[in-house]
């Protein structure tokens, strides 16, 4: 966050434009495939989201047309709440200034300015404004034209028209006019994006309409909507500086300790008074001079041992009662500095492990059904761990899906998702393509892991996943996240296995019925010189004989 | 003329037994049980002694190695037993046309007889004769029923020379008058009939060169005795033979082999049956046969000391010991028809001397020998190992 706000001096000295070209990578504007892809991301994002929060079921229509030569019109259209005309410009214009760029909370928008990103990219690249068209199912339906003004860093509605609603239409259409991006069906392309999107979010019904006028439909697989994710406060462990920073200048606490135990999990009173400990030891280590001296204090303090660090400089207790003054203090004048010392006295200090509650996983459940209804495998089975936490402090958890045969091809799939959003990009850095890779398939009756026609998907949820790069589209391999979806990927494989090895057993049981059936012409002949019966009749005896056996073997088990 | 052997003809324990309708009644029998299983819609299935050294025993009663009472059965509705069903059944048909047409097969003519592809696979009936032999045997111990008499016949091997009449279907021949090549006997002799039989025992003889030799020195006329050439381990034409011959004729058997462990063991077989056709003992074996030799007293009695030849293998009393004959003869100690004085005698010194001694070793004294002396001296005096 320190780079945001780096960035966001920046962008008030220079053009917002600028400002966006700089950062387009980090922003997901690279490359023409990829920023298509991510301008559909961004308003599928925001009609889910939404819809979330209202409790309705997704409807989502995705409408790309060629204009010309890498000049795509993009349409989205969705069946959610609809914007009230005074929020227009404030969902579509706001750079950096999303509803939840810096709340504590599982949200699909990684990239911080949504939506707003899509109508700039457009502007930049086209020239044109978005056109949005929306009802909230009153009487009347409002079409308005949306730019961002670049020295406010507002939207600004440049045109607005209004009709009337006769139908009680709800919902938001958006049309985006983008330049300097190639629509192409590759595994980067929207097509994949929507369709991994379909799967992570069964209770969504999505369409698409390609640029050749093929219509591809996600159906829906799931009556339930989610949940939304509720607001977390922050865990120690798992703020930066930036965000005491912020923090204490958005609440309405009256000091800094009342601050730090409102606003964060896992802090009381007691812990204060231990947090102004080691703020006193740590400034205490810093005036120092002899650097293993240093490093034998900071050592003990790692141990806990706070106490005896203090213990161990003159006057110590006029430190601390330094610290104390600043906990006092209102909370707004906490400097940056200060905040810095807080932050790294959290690192080395002890909390109880973070609340999980916030997390919302899909759920075993909707995974199956995601996965029956978009890929039709013939096997499915999904598992949802139970949250864990990883660097001490910030909350995880991993769902595995797992779908084989049907109509899947064959050739091993990976499906890599964080927050319930498909990751399309650097995937052989991801620790879900690690995790992946280090599972032994041939143990769980995969044979041949390359060629079996199988797809993986995993979703890794936390409020903060630790990406690698700008780009966002990577998972960092931490090793308690690389271990999670190995265990989740282990159990769900055990139970792919054993659906396969009941399929070999059907099969072994046609083979052996046929064994049998084999040798009946054989020994009908011989029954027939031996007893003198007709021989045609001695063949319906073996054949209804084994009939009747294995109609009564089927289901229950295999002796013969 | 006064009786002055000590071997004579004794009285007939047996009748003569072969009839085709008894087999063809079991064949019949065990088709019909099958198809009612079936149709009772249960798991049809033939219980096969089974074979091997665990199901085998001493009858210490009727002195011959009998089978147990262990059963294996084999089901259709099994995937490891249903091809051997299907074989078993096939077999079994092709043993009713067989009988019932009254015509013989060998082992490998039956083989080929049955074998083709199943229709609609790949596989064969019978792949290899090593398929078929076995079940025939499965079929001898089931239906308790000889191969022979099942028209299958065995590889032929021995041959008799006498003054006894044969009857075998439409021709009747003495075997004395057949020149020195005597009759060779035929892998079936179930359906032979005996009209007339002139010699006082038969004389069970291990190579065909020392029956050649009391041939040519007509010993068998001299003696009144019948010649049966095993040569060899005694195949099964000649096992029932001798059995019938006995037991059927009142003739007495007296066995004459080399002096060393498998000339005992073809004494052994023809006395008391063998562990692979234990089931059969009772239709192969005679007991009462005697042993005239060789025995490791004659070395020392005819002075054959510098004919003997080394026994093979490692003594017992050596490293790595015991082996090849040794092994053989401390076997053949253990055996429970071996388990009397004279026997125990016999062996311990074949052991103690590590030499063994050949029937041919007597020519070393002229080649008449056997027959004027050595044969009618032992056998007329009664010097007979039991």
């Amino acid at each position: 966050m320190a780079e945001a706000k780096q960035l966001f001096k920046e962008f008030k000295i220079q053009s917002v434009s600028e400002f966006f070209r700089r950062n387009a990578a980090m922003l997901g504007y690279t490359g023409k495939i990829r920023s298509l892809t991510t301008v559909i991301h961004e308003a599928v994002t925001n009609s889910l989201d939404a819809c979330e929060e209202a409790g309705i079921l997704p409807y989502v229509r995705v409408e790309i047309e060629e204009l010309g030569r890498e000049h795509y019109r993009v349409v989205v259209e969705d069946n959610g709440p609809g914007i009230p005309e005074k929020y227009i410009t404030h969902v579509f214009g706001k750079m950096l200034a999303g509803t939840k760029a810096h709340r504590n909370i599982q949200s699909r928008g990684q990239q911080g300015i949504g939506i707003s990103g899509a109508v700039m990219f457009a502007q930049i690249t086209s020239g044109k404004a978005t056109r949005v068209i929306t009802s909230t199912g009153n009487d009347e339906i409002i079409e308005a034209w949306v730019k961002i003004d670049v020295d406010k860093n507002e939207g600004k509605i440049v045109r607005k028209e209004k009709h009337p609603n006769p139908r009680g239409w709800r919902g938001t259409r958006i049309e985006l006019e983008v330049k300097n991006v190639r629509y192409v069906r590759s595994k980067q392309g929207v097509y994949w994006y929507l369709k991994l999107t379909a799967i992570a979010n069964p209770h969504a019904h999505i369409e698409l309409i390609e640029p050749d006028g093929k219509l591809i439909v996600f159906p829906r697989s799931s009556d339930e909507v989610p949940e939304p994710p509720v607001e977390m406060k922050p865990h120690p462990r798992g703020v930066l500086t930036d965000d005491v920073y912020r923090m204490a200048r958005k609440t309405r606490r009256n000091t800094v300790k009342r601050f730090l135990i409102g606003e964060f999990s896992r802090i009381s009173d007691k812990k204060v008074d231990e947090l102004i400990e080691y703020i006193a030891a740590l400034r205490l280590i810093k005036t120092v001079q002899d650097k293993t001296v240093q490093e034998q204090l900071y050592e003990k303090l790692a141990k806990g041992n706070v106490k005896a660090v203090l213990r161990s400089f003159k006057g110590y207790t006029k430190v601390v009662r330094q610290v104390a003054k600043m906990m006092e203090k209102p909370p707004e004048k906490l400097t940056w500095q200060e905040a810095e010392e807080i932050v790294e006295a959290f690192r080395y200090m002890k909390f109880l492990a973070p609340p999980t509650h916030g997390l919302r996983p899909i759920g075993e459940e909707n995974i199956e059904k995601g996965l029956k209804g978009i890929l039709k495998p013939e096997f499915v089975t999904a598992v949802t761990r139970p949250p864990k936490v990883y660097s001490g402090g910030i909350p995880f958890q991993v769902e595995v899906g797992l779908a084989y045969g049907g109509e899947i091809q064959s050739g091993f799939e990976l499906f890599r998702y964080a927050n319930r959003v498909p990751l399309l990009f650097d995937a052989g850095s991801c620790v879900t393509t690690l995790a992946a890779r280090s599972i032994d398939w041939k143990r769980y009756k995969i044979d041949d892991p390359e060629r079996a026609p199988l797809v993986l998907m995993i979703n890794v949820i936390s409020v903060h996943v630790p990406y690698t790069g700008t780009g966002k589209q990577s998972i960092a391999n931490v090793e308690e996240i690389y271990n999670e979806i190995r265990l989740a990927i282990m159990d769900a494989a055990r139970r792919l296995q054993t659906y396969l090895s009941g399929k070999h057993r059907k099969m072994a049981q046609v083979r052996r019925k046929k064994t049998f059936e084999k040798y009946v012409p054989e020994i009908a002949r011989a029954l027939s010189i031996l007893t003198g019966e007709p021989e045609e009749k001695i063949r319906e005896y073996f054949m209804a004989f084994i009939e009747s056996h294995f109609a009564a073997k089927e289901g229950v088990s295999e002796n013969a | 003329m006064p009786d002055r052997k000590a071997i004579h003809r004794e009285k007939p324990k047996e009748r003569f037994s072969y009839d085709p309708t008894r087999v063809l009644n079991k064949l019949e029998e065990y088709g019909r049980r099958i198809l009612e299983e079936v149709k009772a819609g249960r798991n049809p299935y033939f219980d096969i002694p089974t074979r091997g050294l665990n199901n085998v025993y001493f009858d210490e009663k009727r002195r011959v190695i009998r089978m147990g009472d262990k059963l294996s059965r084999r089901y259709f509705l099994n995937v490891a037993h249903a091809r051997k069903f299907m074989q078993t059944l096939l077999l079994m048909a092709y043993v009713k046309r067989l009988v019932s047409e009254n015509k013989h097969a060998s082992l490998r003519e039956a083989y080929y007889a049955n074998k083709h592809t199943i229709p609609g696979t790949k596989e064969n009936t019978f792949e290899d004769q090593r398929e078929s032999d076995p079940i025939i045997e499965d079929l001898e111990r089931m239906m308790g029923v000889l191969r022979e008499e099942m028209h299958l016949t065995a590889d032929r091997r021995g041959y008799i020379y006498g003054d006894i009449v044969i009857r075998d279907g439409e021709d009747e021949f003495n075997t004395s008058k057949l020149g020195m090549g005597g009759w060779a006997v035929p892998g079936t002799v179930e359906h032979l009939q005996f009209p007339e039989i002139n010699v006082d025992y038969a004389l069970v003889v291990e190579t065909a060169a020392m029956a050649d030799r009391l041939i040519e020195e007509k010993f068998p006329k001299k003696e009144n005795a019948l010649i049966i050439a095993t040569q060899g381990q005694a195949s099964r034409g000649v096992r029932r033979l001798i059995h019938r011959l006995h037991y059927e004729e009142g003739l007495p058997i007296i066995v004459f082999t080399d002096g060393d462990p498998y000339g005992w063991y073809i004494y052994s077989t023809i006395k008391q049956g063998s562990i692979n056709l234990a089931y059969l003992s009772e239709k192969l074996a005679t007991p009462e046969a005697k042993f005239v030799g060789m025995t490791m007293d004659d070395i020392e009695r005819y002075g054959l000391k510098n004919v003997t030849e080394k026994l093979k293998g490692i003594p017992p009393n050596k490293k790595g010991g015991p082996t090849g004959d040794y092994k053989r003869i401390i076997e053949e100690m253990n055996y429970p028809w071996f388990q009397n004085r004279e026997w125990q005698r016999q062996l311990k010194m074949a052991l103690k001397m590590g030499v063994r001694i050949e029937q041919q070793a007597l020519a070393n004294k002229s080649l008449e020998f056997v027959a004027k002396k050595y044969l009618p001296e032992k056998i007329n005096n009664g010097e007979l190992l039991p």
